[in-house]
Parts: C-alpha cells; sequence; structure tokens
C-alpha cells in the first residue's frame, strides 16, 4: 500500500499543487479509490492539508473515498429517471442496503453511485448494477434483483 | 508602518475625501474614515475572500460593481457606498444568501415581540428560525437584515437536511446554518495553521468539512475555537453558555493556564461566564487563545464540585464551618509550629501579590524559610540561572518568533504546552523560515520544520553538547578557545552515537544557526525538565555565546504556569528573597528584616521535597498548601496541614483544614509570562460569597496572630509594596550589569538520575495542581490519549514525563 503510493509520488516532481489531482488518478486507478491512508501521504508530501486534498478531490466526481464493493450499484438521477420516481428508488435502496451514495457496504457486497443520465431515458426509472442495466424499476423489482447480486 | 515606504494617497468615498497609504482596499479605507459598508466573509488581517459580495460598491470609471473588500484604491477615486441601486443589489444578494437558511424569524413582523415566549421550545435539536438558535441576537445575518430592511424573501427556504452534529467536544455544529462565508476554513488554515476544514464537494452540495468527514478530533482540531469565535451564524456554538443568551459585560483580563498570558476576553451574563471569546457585534479579529484559555475558564469556575465554604476535618469527616471558625482554629494550631518546623508550598498559578504575601507570613510571621513552589523542575537553580540571564540578554517576545528567519525548537511538546509559541513557529514556517525541531519523537510541529531531529530518550544533553563541539571547531574567538582546551581527549563520535543523531544532521543545523541572523532557540520541557537541566542550560548560552549574535539571537525558555518567574520574584523560592535576593547572604536577610520591619530567620529553606522528605524525621510538623501536592506516605504524619484550594484532591485526605480559593478569574492581580512582562488579572465575576483570596485568608490569620505588616485592604496594596521593594519594569538592572555570562561546559557525559524522590505527572492540563482532564470531561475526551501518550514518548524518560515538587 504504502509503497504503491511512493511510487506513484516520486513520478510527480515537483511538489506543486498542479500535481495534486494526476496523483489523485493515479491512486484511484491503482487502488479503485482514495483512502484516508494514501491522502495522509500525499498530504505530507505536498505539504497540503488533508482536507484541502479531500476538498479537491470531492469537487470532482470522478474520485471514490470508499473501497469499491464486489458489486456497483449505479442508480440514475438524470430527468427523465427523476420523474419517474428515480430518487424514491434511491431513498429505497439506501433503506435497503444501508449507505448513501458514494459508499461501500461493511460487507462490502455494494458500493453506490448516482448517475445523471446513462442514455436509455425511455426505460426510466433505470440502475445499472456491474454495467448491466435494468428497466423500469420498481421498489419491489429491485429487491428481488438485489438478491441476485451475492 | 513604515514611514519611508508607503505613499498616501486620496480618494472619495461618499463624498468624503479621505488619505490612505497605498495598498489600502476600498473597505479599510471606507472603515478608517467611519463609513459603514457591510460585509459578511471579511476578516480583518487576513486575506481577502470576496465570495459573499455583500460589500460591493460604486466606482467612478469602473464597471459593475466591485467587491470593497478585495479592490484597492487608487488616486482620486470616486467611489459610492449606499445608492439605492447598490443597496437593492445586496438586499438581493442576502436574500439568495437566506434562501438556504432557516429565515422565517428573521422577516417575522412580530420578531421583536415573540423572544420571550420561546424560552422552552429553544433547545429543539433542529433550527428551525433564530428562536431556536444559539446565536439569536448576536447574528450578522441579523443585523444585515435589519440594515438592508429586508422584510420578505422570495425563494422558499431549502432545508439541506444535513445533521447536526452534536458528538464534538466543546461545541456543536449546524451546517444546516451555514452560509459559505469560509470565515471559519479559513481562520483555521490561515491563523491556525490547524488545517481542519475546508470546502469540500461540490455544486449544490458545497460544506465546510473534514477530511473523509471525520469528526473533528480525528482530523485534527485542536479545539482553540478560532471557527467559532468568527462564525457569523449559529452554525458553529459553544456547548457551554450556548442558551444562556447576550452577556451583559464583557472584561479582559490575562490568561494564567501557561506562561504565555495571553489576553483573553471573557463574556459574562448575571455574574456568571457565558463563554470566553469576542464581545458580542465583534467578530472579525478575535483575540487568539487555545484550548485551556477558550474553554476552561467556565467550566472550572462553575464547577459543580467546587469547594465554596472553609471545611475543618472532625472524626475524619469534613465539616462545614464558618472563616471565623476555620481561621480561629488554625491560628491555634499556627501558634505552636513556628520556626522551621513550618512550611509552605504554593502554586506558580497563583499571582504575584497572592505568592508574596504567603511567603511573607512564612518568613516573617512564622518564621520560616521553608517556602517553594509545586514544579516540575528537579533543578530548582534553573530559575535563578534564567533570571541571571535576563539581565545579560533582554527576554525575548513572542513576536521575536514570527520575525526570527530560524527558529530552532528542542525538547517542547508546544502544541499542548504553549499553543501560541506553537502558533507563532507555524507561521513563521508558513512565511518560509527555517523552522528545525528536535525531540525524541515526532510532533506536531515536526510537520513544520524543515529539519526534524529525533535524538534518543534522555539525551537532550549529548545532543546538545555535539552541536556545541561541532560549532564550536568552527569558531576561534575567546570563549571557543577556552572550550577547546575542555575538549581536549573528547570522543565526539562516542557522543554522536549517545544521542543517535548523525554528524552530517549536526553540521547542517549548526550551518543553519550560522547563517541565520536572528535565530530564535525555544527551550522545551526536554530541556528544562531533566536532571541535566543546568547543564543544558549552559551548553545553548554557549551556543549562542559563540554564534555572536547577543542581541538578536534569542533564547526561550518555556516556563510552563503561567506565573512562575512571577511567583520566583515574589520571593516563593527555598533560597531566595523577594528580588532574586539570595538568602544566604546576611547583607540580604538584612535587608529584607528591614523591609518588613522584622528579625528574619537565617536558617536556610527546603525545597518542597525536602519539606516532604523531612516530616518523617519531625523536621517538618505543619504544612500550608495552596493548590495540590503529589500524595505522599509522610504527609499522614504532619501534625497539621492546610491546603487553599478549589476542589478537594487527594491530599485532601490529610488535611486538617480547607480553606476554598477563588480562580483567577474572580482577583485582581498580576503575572509575569515568559516575555518577563507584567500582566495584569481583573476579576470578572465576584467569588462566592465564602470563597477568598491567598492573601485574604493569610491576612485574616496574620492578623488574629497580633502580627503587623498585614493590613493590606486591596491587591492594589500588595502590589505597591512589592513595587516599593522591586524593581519590577526591570529598567535599572538592564543598564547595570552587562559582563558575559560565566558559562562552563561540563564535558563529561555521564548518565545522572532524576534528584527527586516525588514524581508527579507533568501534565499542561492543570490549574492549581487540579486536573482538568479529570475535572472536565470534554478535555478528557480530546487529551486522554495525548496526554498519557505523550510523557510516556517524551523526552527523558521518568523525567521529562513527571516533575517534581
Ligand atoms: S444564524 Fe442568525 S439568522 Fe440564522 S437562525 Fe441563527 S440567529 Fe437566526
Ligand atoms: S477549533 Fe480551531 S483547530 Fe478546530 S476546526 Fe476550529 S479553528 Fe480549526
Ligand atoms: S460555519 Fe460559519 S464561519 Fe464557517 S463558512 Fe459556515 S457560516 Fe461561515
Ligand atoms: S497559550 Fe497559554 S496563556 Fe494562551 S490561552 Fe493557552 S494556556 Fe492560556
Ligand atoms: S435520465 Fe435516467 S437514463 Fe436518462
Ligand atoms: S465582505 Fe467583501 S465579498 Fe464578502
Amino acid at each position: 500500500m504504502k509503497d504503491t503510493i511512493d511510487a506513484i509520488l516520486k513520478k510527480h516532481i515537483p511538489k506543486e499543487k498542479g500535481n495534486l489531482i494526476p496523483v489523485l488518478q493515479s491512486v484511484q486507478k491503482k487502488k479503485g479509490y482514495i483512502s484516508p491512508e494514501s491522502v495522509n501521504r500525499i498530504s505530507n508530501y505536498f505539504r497540503i492539508s488533508r482536507s484541502s486534498i479531500y476538498g479537491v478531490a470531492t469537487f470532482y466526481s470522478q474520485f471514490r473515498f470508499n473501497p469499491p464493493g464486489r458489486h456497483s450499484i449505479k442508480i440514475c438521477l438524470g430527468t427523465a429517471c427523476h420523474v419517474q420516481g428515480g430518487d424514491f428508488i434511491l431513498k429505497a435502496l439506501q433503506a435497503e442496503i444501508g449507505i448513501s451514495p458514494g459508499e461501500t457496504t461493511d460487507d462490502m457486497r455494494f458500493d453506490l453511485d448516482r448517475v445523471a443520465c446513462l442514455g436509455c431515458c425511455a426505460l426510466a426509472p433505470v440502475v445499472m448494477i456491474n454495467n448491466k442495466i435494468h428497466s423500469r424499476m420498481s421498489v419491489i423489482k429491485l429487491k428481488e434483483l438485489l438478491n441476485k447480486y451475492e | 508602518m513604515n514611514k519611508k515606504t508607503t505613499q498616501n494617497i486620496s480618494v472619495q468615498i461618499d463624498g468624503k475625501t479621505i488619505n490612505a497609504p497605498v495598498g489600502t482596499t476600498v473597505l479599510q479605507a471606507a472603515q478608517k474614515a467611519g463609513i459603514y459598508i457591510p460585509t459578511l466573509c471579511y476578516l480583518e488581517n487576513i486575506k481577502p475572500y470576496g465570495g459573499c459580495r455583500l460589500c460591493i460598491v460604486e466606482i467612478k470609471n469602473m464597471r459593475a460593481y466591485p467587491t470593497a473588500c478585495t479592490t484597492p484604491i487608487a488616486q482620486d477615486m470616486e467611489i459610492s457606498t449606499k445608492t439605492p441601486e447598490l443597496q437593492k443589489l445586496r438586499r438581493e444578494i442576502l436574500e439568495l444568501i437566506l434562501s438556504e437558511h432557516p429565515y422565517t424569524c428573521l422577516i417575522c413582523i412580530d420578531k421583536n415581540n415573540c423572544n420571550e415566549f420561546m424560552t422552552t421550545t429553544r433547545k429543539v435539536s433542529v433550527t428551525t428560525g433564530c428562536n431556536f438558535c444559539a446565536n439569536n441576537g448576536n447574528c450578522e445575518l441579523q443585523d444585515l437584515v435589519e440594515y438592508l430592511e429586508l422584510t420578505e424573501i422570495k425563494y422558499p427556504w431549502a432545508y439541506k437536511e444535513i445533521k447536526p452534529e452534536k458528538n464534538n467536544p466543546f461545541y456543536d455544529i449546524d451546517y444546516n446554518l451555514c452560509i459559505l462565508c469560509g470565515r471559519c476554513v479559513r481562520i483555521c488554515n490561515e491563523v491556525r495553521y490547524s488545517e481542519v476544514l475546508d470546502f469540500v464537494q461540490r455544486g449544490n452540495s458545497v460544506i465546510v468539512g473534514t477530511a473523509f468527514g471525520e469528526s473533528q478530533k480525528d482530523a485534527g482540531c485542536e479545539f482553540c475555537g478560532a471557527c467559532i469565535d468568527v462564525c457569523p451564524t449559529g452554525s458553529l456554538s459553544e456547548k457551554m453558555g450556548k442558551w444562556v443568551g447576550i452577556p451583559d459585560k464583557s472584561i479582559e483580563t490575562t490568561c494564567v493556564f501557561c506562561s504565555v498570558g495571553c489576553k483573553m476576553n471573557i463574556n459574562i451574563k448575571d455574574n456568571r461566564i457565558v463563554n470566553v471569546g469576542p464581545k458580542p457585534g465583534n467578530r472579525t479579529n478575535p483575540l487568539q487563545l487555545c484550548v485551556r484559555g477558550k474553554f476552561v475558564p467556565g467550566d472550572i469556575m462553575f464547577h459543580p464540585e467546587r469547594i465554596t465554604t472553609p471545611l475543618i476535618k472532625k472524626e475524619n469527616k469534613w465539616i462545614e464551618v464558618s472563616w471565623d471558625e476555620a481561621i480561629n482554629f488554625t491560628v491555634n494550631k499556627l501558634e505552636q509550629y513556628r520556626g522551621n518546623q513550618f512550611g509552605v508550598i504554593s502554586s506558580a498559578h497563583e499571582s504575584l501579590e497572592n505568592n508574596y504575601v504567603l511567603q511573607k507570613f512564612s518568613r516573617k510571621l512564622m518564621k520560616s524559610n521553608n517556602v517553594d513552589l509545586v514544579s516540575s523542575f528537579p533543578d530548582k537553580n534553573i530559575i535563578k540561572k534564567i533570571h541571571e540571564y535576563y539581565t545579560h540578554h533582554k527576554p525575548a517576545n513572542i513576536e521575536n518568533i514570527t520575525n526570527a528567519d530560524t527558529i530552532f525548537v528542542i525538547g517542547s511538546q508546544t502544541n499542548l504546552s504553549h499553543p501560541i509559541i506553537e502558533n507563532r513557529i507555524r507561521k513563521a514556517a508558513k512565511n518560509g523560515k527555517k523552522i528545525i525541531v528536535a525531540n525524541t519523537h515526532d510532533t506536531r510541529t515536526s510537520y513544520f520544520a524543515e529539519q526534524n531531529i529525533l535524538y534518543k530518550q534522555g539525551e537532550e544533553h549529548t545532543f546538545l553538547l555535539s552541536l556545541l563541539f561541532v560549532l564550536n571547531n568552527k569558531d576561534s574567538g575567546k570563549l571557543s578557545n577556552e572550550l577547546k582546551q575542555e575538549f581536549n581527549n573528547f570522543d565526539i563520535e562516542k557522543v554522536f552515537k549517545h544521542c543517535g543523531v548523525s554528524r552530517q544532521d549536526i553540521e547542517k543545523i549548526v550551518k543553519s544557526l550560522l547563517n541565520s541572523k536572528n535565530p530564535v532557540i525555544i527551550a522545551g520541557d526536554g530541556i528544562l525538565i531533566n536532571p541535566y537541566s543546568i547543564f543544558n542550560f549552559n551548553t545553548l548560552v554557549n551556543i549562542q555565546t559563540i554564534l555572536k549574535k547577543p542581541e538578536t539571537c534569542k533564547i526561550i525558555f518555556l516556563l510552563n504556569e503561567g506565573n512562575f518567574y512571577g511567583s520566583t520574584i515574589a520571593g516563593l523560592h527555598p533560597d531566595l528573597l523577594p528580588g532574586f535576593d539570595e538568602l544566604a547572604s546576611e547583607k540580604n536577610i538584612k535587608k529584607w528584616s528591614d523591609n518588613w520591619k522584622t528579625d528574619l530567620n537565617n536558617t536556610k529553606g527546603l525545597s518542597g521535597n525536602e519539606m516532604v522528605n523531612n516530616i518523617a524525621k519531625d523536621g517538618i510538623t505543619a504544612l500550608f498548601v495552596v493548590g495540590d501536592i503529589p500524595a505522599h506516605p509522610n504527609l499522614a504524619k504532619l501534625k497539621f496541614l492546610v491546603q487553599q484550594n478549589m476542589f478537594l484532591t487527594e491530599l485532601s485526605e490529610h488535611v486538617h483544614v480547607f480553606f476554598p480559593i477563588t480562580g483567577f478569574t474572580e482577583t485582581n492581580g498580576h503575572i509575569i509570562n515568559l516575555e518577563r512582562k507584567l500582566k495584569e488579572i481583573i476579576p470578572v465575576t465576584a467569588p462566592a460569597k465564602d470563597v477568598k483570596t491567598v492573601w485574604e485568608t493569610i491576612s485574616n490569620l496574620a492578623r488574629a496572630m497580633q502580627e503587623k505588616g498585614f493590613d493590606y485592604k486591596k491587591p492594589e496594596d500588595i502590589f505597591s509594596e512589592i513595587n516599593s521593594f522591586i524593581d519590577l519594569s526591570f529598567a535599572t538592572e538592564e543598564k547595570a550589569k552587562k559582563e558575559i555570562l560565566p558559562v562552563r561546559a561540563d564535558v563529561s557525559v555521564k548518565k545522572k538520575k532524576l534528584p527527586v524522590e516525588i514524581i508527579s505527572e507533568n501534565n499542561y492540563f492543570n490549574y492549581l495542581g487540579n486536573d482538568l482532564l479529570e475535572l472536565i470531561p470534554d478535555m478528557e475526551d480530546i487529551l486522554g490519549e495525548v496526554v498519557s501518550g505523550s510523557s510516556s514518548g517524551s523526552s527523558s524518560g521518568s523525567s521529562s514525563g513527571s516533575g517534581s515538587i
């Protein structure tokens, strides 16, 4: 862990703020997410505070701060899906698996994110699990669907 | 400001001509002329942020509406601050800001009548309007709404649905009230350098937060409270005094917890401390304090366990008695123990006045020179050394740190012991100054260091010695030639090995010090609370002498309690009469006998340690303790033990009479801080009826014992007595002596043990010996691990993690 980060950091000289985003991108690519430990290392290297690194990272939607789960759920909250009750599905889903967007369940079974539009508005509301689109979602359908992913 | 470099230019603001130096902002120029421009994100002395746009102005020949806080003035600018157009825009801006804020109460026509009927509903957990907000009545949004006469808001209130945080120690957070002015973020990063807060998330969800949403404590919050002080809304609120309402008085006094002696403002209502913080409505440039200054006074002065009546122990039970009874009881006993069997041990948190009267009582009336302070210094002579040093080198002031080009911090946990010193170190680091930190373990200061040295535990003296050796070899002055003789046959490699620091690292430090124009050396507990404290002191002074920068190189000795130096100059030292006059000199005995119209006993005084040890041999039979001393089995053998304190402690078990004592916010007096400046402490609340100061207690005792010379009516009487004998401005002394300090480097490297028998935890978080972690649960929360962790990991093992009396 430490070595991977160190290797990434070593490639990014000078220690300038401008290099922060590329470092974060490499870390995300290598580790799948930005962990508190990585941020500590980066903070010491660049002498930029942890909160400010986190602030920068959360400014971009590309960064995750939790390890990916075995299955990735992306829930669409684009206009069409929103109108068709997407956020109701999201609330139900949050209640079911107990996490908010951006988080991963403790048992690492699921991670959850919201997306803006998956490009199949006709099928709204839409949920994507591991790159597979599930259309015309309802709360009941969703519950059944989740059972298929262990 | 420097006259030569600043050039004044003139501008017109609202038709008024104003002269101000180049670089002044429109806002500053207007404020200087007494012209009000509304602001929300602006903070005095911090880089302007230009975020809220409420300070917009019109400037002739400039397009759009520049923000006054970010626009510098230019010659002949014509500025308008209050055109109808501007006010309209400001109202719109404020409306937008408030659209995400519980604004109903703000624009309610009944708002002024509502307050008095709503007192209980205020404690609901979610703030839905001013009447449910801790900020009510002291809120910049309310002020702005009033100023801009905003009576309606066209947008519906969008509640942010952020869970209020109520689990943090000392303060609550409710970001639903946050208007994103960024003051907290900026003060935490740019003034306190704690770097806990930042804006996180994006778009609509932007909010102030910590990394990964950690709790404040996990994110490294130092609980200085600066963010609360500057927050214009109720988003950040202190738990204590939260629902007390608007203070009716604010009084400035001096913090005595550590020797920085910060100025503090205390807000009071109905003789209770509401909080320590800026006066109501005065947020943009608050005094900077640390967690102790900010949160302790309110918690401790009104602590439920505080003792507020005199107590006498009868058949192992405490009986509450009147002052008269307690005084009579004490007088009867004390009469039997005059002479060398009596002793006084006091606290360096007490004022100059109190400690002066206390030692005078012991020496003049009780005829005993057994007076001492509870301290962690294994060698009492260190304070004498420091005093001597001050007579040759003007003591540093705190701003010397900010201005130094190189700062060398040795053996100090400055962020805990002297946080405002730490703050200046960090400020210097951020300004690109060179920071060198040396300790046995990494500290928070290490993060700011260019060079971070770790030496082995208990090896401060060998570390300093190797520095001296390397530095000395590069010099050929009188002193270094003498030293070279001493260093003859000196095995430097062995010393490097001893302290665990490489020659390379030592060379690098020496180089930095030699290249520095005005270095500051900060010596902490690791140096002073050390069996080699005197050796370390001498080595440091030698280093300074060889650096040949007597006026610009400063050594700062970090004494812990607020009034250690002041208490010693007041005479609370077994070997020293007031004014650092050696007791061993007959001349001084005569001088003080004359001063006090008495015949002083010339028997050498015992230190606190010796007193406790001598109890066993019946050398000491009666003790008067102000504050607390570590428990010791001998104490049970005392014939008579008096304690004056705010709380019962472990010691109280052996105590016969207990007098309740005032805290520093309840009495007048002075302390002398580490800059050797006299600072005034001022009463902010009246003590409970039966709580008295040390000087009142002692004067009562002395009068009951028919002794003259204790007819003080008020602390000022004592102060003028001290001042008539001792020059507390130190003006004469600086002129008098100028010869070089006699320094001897003892170059032998032997292992020494602390010459102490009674070991107590060296805890910065105590007041009058009372453990603040025990008394204040929130303090335990934030420091529990840190304090125990630091003492085990600290410099000289059992030595620096511990102290003696
Ligand atoms: S922060 Fe000010 S405006 Fe907002 S609810 Fe509290 S008192 Fe009212
Ligand atoms: S209390 Fe001090 S350290 Fe903590 S967040 Fe506020 S300003 Fe920063
Ligand atoms: S918490 Fe207070 S100081 Fe910080 S940004 Fe919000 S309103 Fe401003
Ligand atoms: S730094 Fe020292 S004097 Fe200042 S507030 Fe803290 S404890 Fe008090
Ligand atoms: S809005 Fe959901 S797929 Fe387009
Ligand atoms: S005070 Fe000038 S923009 Fe906020």
